[in-house]
């Protein structure tokens, strides 16, 4: 297994430079002078050329390539153009943000989305698979900032039950930063939650017809046993894939939920950094969630190995 | 004569919402120790009826119409689901036809039949996981120790076979449900696996239902024969008899396909037609479309006749006397 994931790992560094290079050059392609953001009202000639010498933006691109992912690989992203902080300081403040949103919300997705499709996977054609079905495809078209807005407006304003809005750091005050994170959390996990039951049913359909499963019952183990130990064992192995994939996607931050919420993560970072022509923060985040991806990739197969013992041998 | 130990009267199964029952009116007893082989062609109701007694049906769209199954003074069809569980595993157990599919991928042999062990005998996690280990010692796996610890793809499809028998007879039921154990082995693992299944049998002194629609394995193994045609028995009796004296003109046919070792004749016989299909049995006698004696009598369904005490068949035209041309015509 360890060889396997060191494996992997090497594998990925081409694949993550090849990103480095798109996401270096795409940006370039980008409309607007970062250096007219920075100055301002103040298009005097000689302090534009000052910054531009000072950034290296004169210089020929594949140099200026080369100059930043060799100091990206020193730990180096640059420094924001906006706030004159290391891009790795702002990402570091930040991460935990994404992080802790994005663990609540998969919790929260899980927690509904396996439940719910198991239910309506084992009482397939009945008013409770109808149920889960409705309840799912309505958690995936209703948009997030409306439903954002919409809980904000019941939960925070009417009920008073929950804070609209802020950020307040886990290692500060645990109970109170769950309580600002949760109908963020809530919002995010609902619309992944639908995703994860259609995934679940759709396993579970396949394994209850499986011929282990009748195995299962012929020995007189319960319902409840024959699913879970049985059924959903082996159901989990592709619905394990998309719960990492989905986590990695969460890492990307949810731009629309942290906006609503004011929650300072990932997302409202990079939309800040665009609108800014930041590229050097863009930059950095980008490559940041393009890594955390691969490494998710990677966890996912992982996983897949441990849970399916004809693959863990190989 | 002792009262048997499995008593099925009339069952009959159907498709919900389709007009004519997929196994029809099928009745016979067996007692401890005996075993009962049921033949005939595929899809002529063999596994539905063993899936029945089980209560393993797949319910909806298939349900059974009538009929009772005693076993232990208990009917099987009507018994609640937690009394059928507490019975599944227990007092009856069942061996499918796919080794390859029919053991949990993702569970270690060991656990998997330690499993049923725990859920009937209520003992501790240690003593089923001996008992998994002696019956993988009986079930003659080589090397037993280290297989309690293997996965269902680490074994060859002869090996799952025995797990599953293993795991069949981990509790010592009183009846063995076979649905074609041996048919998707090789050759040369079937007699072996058969071999195993009797001797195990003659152990443990249970009944056993073998399924099959190989003659060969009849021969080998039965002491009564049921052969079914269509979703109905259409004779039953002693192995002997039903070989040597086969009333029902199917029967027939199937002993005169079944290729013999010595002098080459005549090319095989075969039965010409076709199985009906399960939407469209005819009405009355099912076999009659393909029975060279079928006349008008054979419009009404046949009932069940005694050809001798023991040996039933389901003809108009039983005793049939000159089996020789028979044989000849057909």
């Amino acid at each position: 297994m360890l060889s396997f994931i060191g494996h992997r790992l090497l594998v990925a560094i081409p694949t993550i430079l090849l990103i480095s290079v798109l996401v270096f050059f795409l940006q370039k392609l980008l409309p607007g002078d970062p250096v007219l953001a920075l100055a301002g009202e103040d298009r005097n000639p000689e302090i534009l050329e000052y910054l531009r010498e000072k950034y290296r933006l004169n210089d020929p691109l594949y140099l200026q390539y080369f100059h930043w992912i060799g100091n990206a690989l020193r730990g180096d992203l640059g420094i924001s153009l906006r706030t004159q902080q290391p891009v790795l300081t702002l990402l570091a403040q930040k991460l935990p943000v994404t992080l802790q949103l994005a663990t609540m919300a998969l919790i929260i997705a899980v927690v509904i989305g396996i439940p719910a499709g198991i239910l309506s996977a084992y009482h397939k054609g009945t008013w409770i698979d109808w149920l889960a079905n409705v309840v799912a495809l309505s958690g995936l078209s209703v948009p997030n900032f409306w439903l954002g807005i919409m809980m904000i407006l019941l939960v925070s304003v009417k009920l008073g039950w929950l804070p609209a809005s802020g950020y307040q750091p886990f290692s500060e005050d645990p109970l109170q930063s769950i309580r600002t994170m949760l109908m963020p959390a809530f919002v995010l996990g609902t619309g992944l939650a639908a995703t994860l039951m259609r995934h679940t049913r759709s396993a579970m359909l396949g394994v209850l017809q499986s011929d282990y499963v009748r195995t299962a019952r012929a020995k007189g183990l319960s319902e409840k046993v024959v699913v879970i130990r049985h059924a959903l064992r082996n159901a989990l192995v592709p619905v394990v894939t998309v719960i990492t994939l989905l986590f990695g996607e969460l890492l990307a931050g949810a731009v629309l939920t942290e906006q609503i919420f004011t929650i300072p993560g990932f997302g409202k970072l990079v939309v800040d950094a665009v609108f800014n022509r930041d590229y050097a923060v863009v930059q950095g985040i980008v490559l940041c969630t393009a890594i955390a991806f691969v490494l998710m990739n990677i966890l996912s197969d992982a996983l897949y190995r441990v849970l399916n013992p004809k693959m863990s041998d190989r | 004569m002792n009262t048997p130990l499995l008593d099925v009267r009339g069952l009959s199964i159907r498709i919900a919402g389709t007009p004519r029952d997929l196994v029809e009116d099928v009745s016979f007893t067996l007692s401890a120790g005996e075993t009962l082989c049921v033949v005939g062609e595929s899809g002529c109701g063999k596994s539905l009826t063993a899936l029945a007694l089980m209560g393993l049906l797949a319910s909806p769209p298939l349900k059974v119409t009538g009929g009772t199954a005693t076993l232990d003074g208990q009917d099987l069809l009507t018994l609640p689901r937690d009394q059928l569980q507490s019975l599944r595993g227990r007092r009856m157990a069942m061996i499918f036809q796919e080794p390859m599919t029919s053991l949990n991928p993702a569970l270690r042999i060991g656990d998997q039949i330690a499993e049923t062990v725990q859920r009937h005998q209520g003992v501790s996690a240690k003593e089923a996981r001996a008992r998994a280990l002696e019956m993988l010692k009986r079930v003659r796996i080589p090397a037993p120790e280290s297989r309690l610890d293997a996965y269902p793809h680490n074994l060859s499809g002869g090996m799952r076979q025995r797990v599953m028998i293993a795991m069949g007879l981990a509790n010592d039921p009183a009846l063995l449900l076979a649905d074609e154990p041996t048919t998707a082995l090789d050759v040369t693992i079937q007699a072996q696996i058969l071999d195993l299944m009797r001797s195990l049998q003659s152990e443990s002194g249970s009944a056993m239902i073998l399924i099959t629609h190989d003659l060969g394995v009849v021969a080998e193994m039965a002491d009564k024969v049921a052969v079914m045609y269509a979703g109905r028995i259409v004779e039953m009796g002693p192995a002997a008899q039903i070989f040597e004296d086969p009333q029902h003109p199917y029967t027939i046919g199937l002993m005169s396909s079944m290729p013999a070792l010595g002098e080459r004749t005549e090319r095989l016989v075969t039965i010409p037609g076709v199985v009906p299909q399960a939407n469209h049995m005819p009405a009355g006698c099912r076999f009659a479309e393909r029975c060279p004696f079928a006349d008008a009598t054979c419009m009404k369904t046949p009932p069940m006749q005694d050809v001798s005490t023991n040996h039933h068949v389901a003809c108009w035209h039983a005793p049939l006397e000159a089996q020789t041309e028979v044989r000849a015509s057909a």
